[in-house]
């Protein structure tokens, strides 16, 4: 939510603003070396085979060359999910052995771009069998060896909750415009106190060229939310459109960045999910938006794996599509 | 005085009689007044009153009050004050005498002052210790950022007191925190003393007249903060004719007014300063959409009146006023809007009364406000979040001069605490979201004291005290029951008045000088001190979002222990005064936001869910070489300490610097009057680089780069240094007339005076950090991404011009 993202920046744009003499420079700094740590990026959704991404920690100033790129992801690793009854070792499925049609396919379920896909190997793991999906109200085991480490977690699908509506409204930023707005939606949070959720969204109409303008669903900064302080009730809430990092396509970098567009077709996933993955996406917004300054103090991300970093989350998942017309 | 006594309680009596039995057996007289400026009828504060013969003497309290106990017979009285002539008068004691004294300013002189800082000889005769006496009005001349003349800004430059970073008003005393200061505007508690997020201070040195910092061996008197007492004296306003005096700076103008109400029994002072940022931006603004709603300014207002009803009865009423607001609005109907106000106000009413020369009554009623509000507003979504604190406060203080051996004091304080913490009300269209607001925390803070100022003997003298202090948590208030994941579960309503924690502690205070010649001594103290209000603070510079809240079941109060030994020389006749001092410090139950805590996230629960516990130590040792006085004066300070934090939950309980942990620290103040209308100052700091939290390591989720901090504080930015110059150029003091009868051109004093100062701020240019961020350029996916590693300098040479006047 922009009004977050707003606050968190207030003194920044404050200090910046009243004192308007400030300059910077670059500067080398020197700091101490550290193991790597696994990070898993590992989700299971209602109704889907889990798919668990595995990278490592590099050191903060180390220049990103293709092959650097190439180590920075693990290739050999067992990662085994449990329901509880089923144990499941999950099959390694690398970028290296994929077709074309197959690599858009992986990049849509990752979020990895295609053209990374082709360049370098990368590996994934999932159940090519399908024999394990998704089922709201369970929770799910997760192991992960890799690097001579063993990496545990666990998680729940909660039980998805739709939006009662989804909308598109214009967002009367810029003097003039007539097309650019936001996605709003209105949910009814249930009685019980401890709901989240997570938004995300996915342009499907053709961009110019030609292609679906998104290849995956795009998650904004703070695109999590709970119902702490609004348990019970019925509300209704914006977003903005999120940006693939590092995104190079037109609509990323002009000014129709951040916004929905009149005409624009999108399949929303709004997303049940735990406390926990809350926290944790919540304090990596919070990290990716405040690096190395003094406003905020700085905060590791709060990861729900023992053993390593990053996020093992189960989505209660429904899908909805809007069309952004008047 | 029976029903004084009573009042203040059992301890006090037997501390009195005690003091009392041990005195000398023969008669003494008394003799006691009032120490006055002649040409306004200001009290001069720190004056020295002592008998030439002896040299025993005493000064003159916060009110310009005096009493030497002697014996009968002939005695020659010296009154002396930096910037007064000195006053000489022979006495034949038969009994107790009252002498009111006027002091003459030195009128050869064309400076209105001499030379800045403490109080002539007291250095190494008092058995104060850290103790330092700044006067406000030859701050002017110095240099000042932006030309504002700013106390804390001066405060800083003093060995054991640091600066919160570039061009910032925040200070920090031996390792101790900033909400560990008492900052006292007569007598009443200032909790933000910054303007514009800590650029200026709230104080506007027109209206101050006198500013005491005790950073170590704290009296008695004092109490509720364990690292230092800021106390400050506004000015009583001239009670001989009506003066005032302004200037008018870059980014502010200032305007004081001051008279008698009734000639030499009462005056007032009113003093106003406000910023025109916003006025002078505006233009600019106008034509840039996104910042059309932007402002910001802040104002202050200080008045202070006062009326002696008798020789032995005074009231003084005083009260400051101060408001930030910063506002921003886009210029589109979607844009988000926000407005941020807050301020400080405090009320003080005091009553001073004189018993006999004996026995000197203070009475003083405070209040004091600090608010914060955000207001932001975007679409259909409001947040508010406002936090505050109130304070109605009650001091009774006790002089007593029993002997010439002794001086004691007693007294008791209450304080009714109000505390609105963090609340949070947020709403989407007509849809509430359910912040319960947290209910206002309210609380009793009491204290006795009593100290004696005592000779033991010729050579030693101590200083011990006692303060028994309690605080009392009480309803109304609910309490949260919460899950181990911190939501609420539960709560139990606590009904009003109801006890719900308290805590109480008899808080022990030494200080002792043994005299080793005329001119040397050494001095030791201790003293132990609580603290039952915690400023919680989000991050490292002093924002309006820090949020002060009292001690609870959960947070304990702080406690702060301090030893300190110095020595303390007069050199070439007094001219010159060296110490060194060395303390160790030791800090029990100090407050943090656990990492990853967010100012928002305390709604719905108990207000110190978010806070996590630990301790502290600091120790150092501080070098200090004074020129009193002559045409080059000025001080050079140099500080080595060590100021280490450990919290169980932060940095996985590993020992971390504190973010005011500066190894080394240097500071030079010169001021040089080339001639009766030009005068040049200059400072010059350095200092350690500030600690902070760097990332160590980096990782990608969903393609975004994630930091990962391993040590807290681990980093040290560069060096921090800078010069400042100014040159001030005063209006001809004088001007000549021609006697019409003898032909002879005489020098009259011109009752219009007026001044320019000129500044430059970062003389050399240094490129200070301010703060570090990282940029990242290019695409990972391209084998082009790197992180550079970015330092902000906020200030660099920045000139600056300020005319102030005065008739």
């Amino acid at each position: 939510m922009e009004l977050q993202i707003l606050m968190k920046r207030l003194p920044l744009f404050i200090i910046t603003a009243a004192v308007l003499i400030s300059c910077e420079k670059e500067i080398t700094v020197d700091l101490p070396t550290t193991p790597s740590k696994v990070v898993v990026e590992g989700v299971i959704e209602t109704g889907q085979v889990p798919i668990v991404l595995l990278s490592r920690t590099q050191s903060f100033f180390e220049p990103t060359t293709i092959s650097g790129l190439a180590r920075l992801y693990i290739t050999s690793a067992t990662v085994i999910v449990s329901d509880g009854i089923v144990t499941d070792t999950l099959d390694q499925v690398c970028s290296s052995q994929l077709t074309e049609d197959q690599l858009i396919a992986a990049a849509a379920a990752t979020g990895i771009s295609v053209d990374l896909l082709r360049q370098i190997n990368i590996c994934a793991w999932t159940d090519l069998g399908g024999t394990m999906v998704g089922v709201e109200g369970r929770s799910y085991s997760l192991t992960v060896i890799a690097d001579g480490r063993t990496l545990t977690s666990t998680t729940k699908v909660p039980f998805g909750i739709p939006l009662d509506s989804l909308w598109f409204k214009l967002a009367n930023q810029r003097p003039d415009d007539d097309t650019l707005g936001f996605l709003w939606g209105t949910i009814a949070d249930p009685d019980t106190a401890g709901n989240a959720y997570r938004w995300m969204a996915k342009r499907i109409n053709a961009g110019s060229d030609g292609d679906a303008k998104d290849a995956s669903f795009v998650a904004p900064l703070f695109s999590t939310f709970d119902d702490r302080y609004a348990n019970g009730l019925r509300f209704d809430f914006a977003y903005n459109r999120g940006k693939v990092a590092f995104s190079s396509a037109d609509d990323d970098n002009n000014e129709e960045s951040g916004y929905f567009k009149m005409g624009d077709t999108v399949v929303v996933k709004f997303s049940s999910i735990g406390l926990p993955e809350n926290r944790f996406y919540e304090s990596f917004s919070n990290n990716v938006t405040s690096q190395g300054d003094m406003f905020s103090s700085p905060a590791n991300v709060m990861s729900n794996i023992t053993g390593g970093l990053g996020i093992w989350a189960g989505y209660g998942s429904r899908l909805d599509t809007v069309i952004c017309g008047p | 005085m029976r029903k004084i006594r009573s009042i203040v309680g059992p301890t006090v009596v037997v501390a009195v009689s005690f003091a009392c039995s041990i005195a000398h057996a023969q008669s003494t007289v008394t003799i006691s007044g009032y120490v006055k400026d002649a040409t306004n009828g200001e009290a001069l504060i720190g004056a020295n009153v002592y008998v030439k013969e002896t040299l025993r003497g005493a000064a003159t309290n916060v009110y310009g009050y005096y009493v030497l106990n002697l014996e009968p017979g002939k005695h020659t009285l010296v009154m002396s004050y930096v910037g007064y002539e000195d006053f000489v008068q022979t006495v034949d004691l038969k009994s107790s005498l009252k002498l009111n004294i006027e002091a003459q300013p030195k009128v050869i002189q064309a400076r209105e002052f001499e030379v800045i800082g403490e109080k002539e000889k007291d250095s190494t005769q008092g058995t104060q210790m850290g103790t330092v006496d700044i006067d406000v009005q030859r701050l002017s001349t110095l240099p000042a950022l932006l030309g504002e003349v700013d106390i804390l800004k001066t405060i800083q430059f003093l060995p054991g007191v640091k600066s919160n970073g570039e061009g910032n008003s925040g200070f920090y005393v031996r390792g101790g925190g900033p909400d560990q200061n008492l900052i006292l505007l007569d007598n009443a508690t200032v909790y933000n003393a910054s303007h514009l997020f800590g650029f200026f201070s709230v104080f506007n040195a027109d209206a101050v007249k006198n500013i005491e910092l005790i950073k170590g061996g704290m009296p008695a008197n004092y109490g509720g903060r364990i690292s230092s007492v800021l106390d400050i004296t506004m000015k009583e306003g001239n009670n001989k004719g009506f003066h005032g005096q302004g200037g008018i700076g870059l980014i502010s103008s200032r305007l004081t007014f001051e008279g008698p109400i009734v000639k030499d029994r009462g005056s007032f002072i009113v003093s106003g300063r406000r910023t025109y940022i916003d006025i002078l931006t505006k233009p600019f603004l106008k034509d840039s959409p996104n910042f059309s709603g932007t402002g910001y300014y802040f104002y202050d207002l200080n008045a202070k009146a006062n009326y002696k009803f008798s020789d032995k009865d005074r009231v003084f009423l005083s009260g400051y006023f101060g408001r930030d607001v910063f506002t921003f609005a886009g210029s589109n109907s979607g844009d988000p809007a926000f407005k941020i106000p807050w301020g400080n106000t405090t009320v003080s009413a005091r009553w001073n009364h004189v018993f006999g020369p004996k026995l000197f009554l203070n009475t003083t009623a405070t209040f004091s406000d600090y608010s914060f509000a955000f207001d932001a507003k975007q679409d259909q979504f409001a947040f508010k979040l406002f936090s505050g604190i109130k304070d109605y406060g009650m001091k009774v203080d006790l002089a007593h001069y029993p002997n010439a051996r002794h001086h004691l004091k007693y007294g008791g304080q209450y304080i009714y605490h109000v505390y609105t913490t963090s609340t949070v009300e947020v709403s989407s269209g007509d849809t509430e979201f359910d912040i319960t607001t947290p209910p206002k925390l309210h609380a009793h803070e009491s204290a006795l004291y009593v100290m004696d100022d005592f000779d033991v003997t010729d050579l030693l003298r101590v200083n011990v005290g006692l303060r028994l202090t309690r605080f009392d948590h009480v309803g109304p208030y609910t309490l949260y029951q919460l899950d181990d994941r911190g939501r609420s579960v539960g709560q139990e309503d606590l009904a009003s008045g109801k006890h719900i924690s308290s805590y109480m502690a008899l808080e022990p205070r030494l200080s002792a000088r043994y005299t080793l010649g005329p001119n040397s001594s050494v001095k030791a103290s201790f003293n132990r001190g609580q603290q039952y209000v915690h400023l919680a603070s989000f991050s490292s510079i002093a924002l309006p979002t820090d949020v002060w809240i009292p001690s609870s079941s959960k947070v304990k109060p702080q406690i702060g222990t301090q030893y300190s030994a110095g020595y303390f020389q007069d050199l070439f006749e007094d001219v010159v005064e060296a110490s060194v001092e060395v303390y160790y410090k030791d800090f029990k139950n100090l407050i943090e936001y656990a990492e990853g805590a967010q100012p928002q996230g305390n709604g719905n629960t108990n207000y110190d869910a978010q806070l996590v516990f630990g301790d502290g130590y600091s120790y150092g040792a501080e070098f200090f070489l004074k020129r009193r006085t002559g045409k080059v004066n000025g001080w050079l300070g140099y500080t080595w300490s060590k100021t280490m934090r450990q919290f169980p939950d932060i940095n996985e309980g590993r020992e971390f610097a504190s973010r005011w942990d500066r190894r080394n620290d240097l500071s030079v103040v010169l001021a040089y009057d080339r001639n009766k209308r030009w005068s040049f100052g200059a400072t010059f700091v350095y200092s350690t680089g500030q600690a902070v939290t760097l990332p160590v390591n980096r990782y990608f989720i969903e393609g975004r780069l994630v930091s990962e901090y391993t040590e807290r504080n681990g980093y040290r930015m560069a060096p921090y240094h800078r010069l400042d110059l100014s040159a001030t150029l005063m209006n001809k003091g004088y001007r000549t007339v021609k006697d019409p009868l003898t032909g002879e051109e005489k020098e009259v004093l011109r009752s219009w005076r007026s001044s320019w100062t000129f500044g430059l701020y970062n003389a050399y240019n240094r490129r200070n950090p301010y703060f570090i961020y990282f940029g990242a350029d290019g695409v990972p996916s391209e084998g082009t991404f790197k992180v550079v590693a970015k330092q902000v300098s906020l200030f660099s040479i920045l000139p600056s011009i300020t005319w102030n006047f005065k008739f």
